[in-house]
């Protein structure tokens, strides 16, 4: 150890624990299946957001009348401000796209199974966080498209029986969409999920760490699973340079695409037709299936539902079995859920 | 206090002071006690704090639709209002789309252009004379009845006054 890393050592004691969590043994059988990374990658997608969210937010401004101006500005004016912004704007499609494919990955090799619950539902909190920031996210640049998304994602909130209303006047701030909802919108966006998503991730991988990965189940992976090498720098690499395939293409994405901004909001135009961010596209198709009374179980009960079953699942599906080719049910259920989403998407696209 | 169960400490070091363990019981009890209300007197108030003012009604007020005589009987005018008015620390302009129709010249009716499903603005088309929501495509005719389509109630009628010739309605 180098002079001044033992005199940090000597006050912080901290050289104890980075060498064990560097020097974890990854199974060979996880290291050589790319399906393996992408937690990582999910983990690596926040980190960019966490970090172009930071530089948008030193041009950004927080106002009805400001909002629109200061991210055209930095889309236009401010230098690489296309790049840090694209960067924002297509990781966070990115994010949760590998959250998804993350999460289908533990599902179906039912990794929720005993002892690993917390780590399942850790993973579940975080699926769902992640669209909040999509959600919170979207209304920010206040043009015409995350306006009207707002104004309809607050209905939605409104047609639960009861207490929608209130519920949707709690997330706008007041009965109308304005000053507040942005606001709120932007704290909760910047500050509130940031938190309390570092905060699962850490709880998520330290869970990981206690257990262990769930063992392997292919005859394969088994033969494999004596033989291990260090987080660092083997695993470590892998995901380094996957990340930063990640990052590239993200910035080939805002190059070739540019970002895009839609006309300032409108409360009078009726020539918008409101549309989500894609990732809310299937939601919005399936409550055209859904007529008059029927809608609050479109809007809340079917999500309820959806969040309840994540919830419920390792608590109901207990038995030893793993592989999912012996587990019809859940994977009949993962893949009728899966086909049924892309179908939704691609009927709204 | 024999059964706490504390790492034996060694004798080099020192010992546990026995008579302090003593009130280890009440200094526990006492410590969720000052945790928990602090604890929920914080969370209390932030979340009181955070609620604010969103409860409370939007306050109506009267927006100019136009002259008696610009809007001519049997057809729908389209009007697009403009207010300013107080939105939380700000007073700003606001403006909003509502459709207007007189069958005889004498008593008006005036819809809110929102959609009373999920809000989108609706839209008259003449031809077929019916209101049409692009979001999830619903039809409500001209008097602002469901026709089809998934909204749970009528398009909301606006109450009107007409003062020197001008339509006023309360938004
Ligand atoms: C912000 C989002 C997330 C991040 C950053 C993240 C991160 C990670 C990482 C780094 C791993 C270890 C590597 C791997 O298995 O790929 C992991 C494992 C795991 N994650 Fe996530 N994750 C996220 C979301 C989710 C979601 C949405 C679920 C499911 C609902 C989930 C469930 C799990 C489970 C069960 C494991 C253990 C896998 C095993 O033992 O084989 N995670 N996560
Ligand atoms: S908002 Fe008009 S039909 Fe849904």
């Amino acid at each position: 150890m180098s002079k001044l890393g033992k005199w940090i050592d000597e006050r912080t004691g901290i050289s104890g624990p980075v060498r064990s969590f560097l020097s974890y043994p990854v199974p060979k059988y996880v290291h050589g299946n790319l399906l393996y990374t992408l937690g990582g990658l999910t983990a690596i997608g926040f980190l960019l957001q966490v970090v172009t969210g930071i530089l948008l937010m030193f041009y950004y401004d927080p106002s009805p009348e400001g909002a629109y101006n200061s991210v055209d500005y930095i889309t236009f004016e401010v230098p690489l401000g296309w790049l840090v912004r694209g960067v924002h704007h297509y990781g966070a499609s990115a994010m949760v796209i590998l959250a998804a494919l993350h999460m289908l990955r533990t599902y179906f090799m039912s990794t929720y199974k005993k002892p690993r619950e917390i780590n399942w539902l850790t993973g579940v909190l975080l699926l769902f966080l992640t669209l909040a920031f999509g959600f919170t996210g979207y209304l920010l640049p206040w043009d015409q498209k995350g306006y009207w998304a707002t104004k309809v994602g607050s209905e939605i909130a409104g047609s639960v029986p009861v207490i929608g209303s209130w519920l949707a006047s709690l997330m706008r701030g007041g009965e109308v969409l304005g000053q507040a909802t942005l606001t709120r919108f932007y704290a909760t966006h910047v500050v509130l999920l940031p938190t309390l998503v570092a905060i699962l991730i850490v709880i998520h991988i330290l869970q990981l760490r206690f257990h262990g990965m769930a063992p392997a189940i292919t005859e394969r992976a088994k033969r494999n699973s004596r033989k291990f090498v260090p987080f660092f720098p083997h695993w470590v690499v892998t995901d380094t340079i996957l990340g930063l395939g990640l990052l590239a293409l993200l910035v080939y994405l805002s190059w070739s695409q540019g970002v895009p901004l839609d006309f300032p909001a409108d409360p009078s135009a009726s020539d918008f037709v409101p549309r989500p961010e894609w990732y809310f596209l299937f939601y919005f198709q399936a409550l055209k299936y859904f007529p008059g009374s029927l809608e609050a179980v479109a809007t809340i009960l079917i999500p309820l539902f959806i969040f309840g079953t994540m919830i419920v699942l390792p608590f109901v599906d207990k038995g030893d079995e793993r592989r999912p080719w012996k587990k019809p049910v859940t994977t009949g259920v993962g893949i009728f859920y899966t086909v049924l989403i892309i179908v939704l998407t691609i009927l709204a696209w | 206090m024999r059964n706490v169960n504390l790492p034996p400490l060694d004798p080099d070091k020192g010992e546990w002071d026995e008579k302090a363990l003593n009130r280890r019981r009440f200094l526990e009890a006492s410590f969720w006690v000052a945790a928990s209300g602090g604890v929920i007197a914080t969370v209390g108030a932030g979340i009181r704090f955070l609620i604010g003012n969103s409860l409370e009604p939007k306050k109506e007020s009267w927006v100019e639709i136009g002259s008696t005589e610009s809007l001519t009987p049997g057809s729908m005018h389209r009007v697009r209002y403009r207010l300013r008015a107080k939105d939380a620390w700000r007073t700003v302009e606001q403006s909003g789309a509502v459709y207007a129709i007189t069958e005889d010249g004498e008593s008006y009716t005036v819809f809110d252009a929102t959609c009373s499903h999920l809000g989108c603005l609706v839209r008259w088309q003449e031809g077929d004379r019916v209101f049409a929501c692009p979001c999830h495509k619903a039809y409500f005719d001209h008097q602002g009845q469901v026709l089809s389509g998934p909204p749970p109630k009528p398009l909301r009628r606006l109450e009107t006054k007409i003062e020197n010739g001008v339509l006023w309605a309360l938004i």
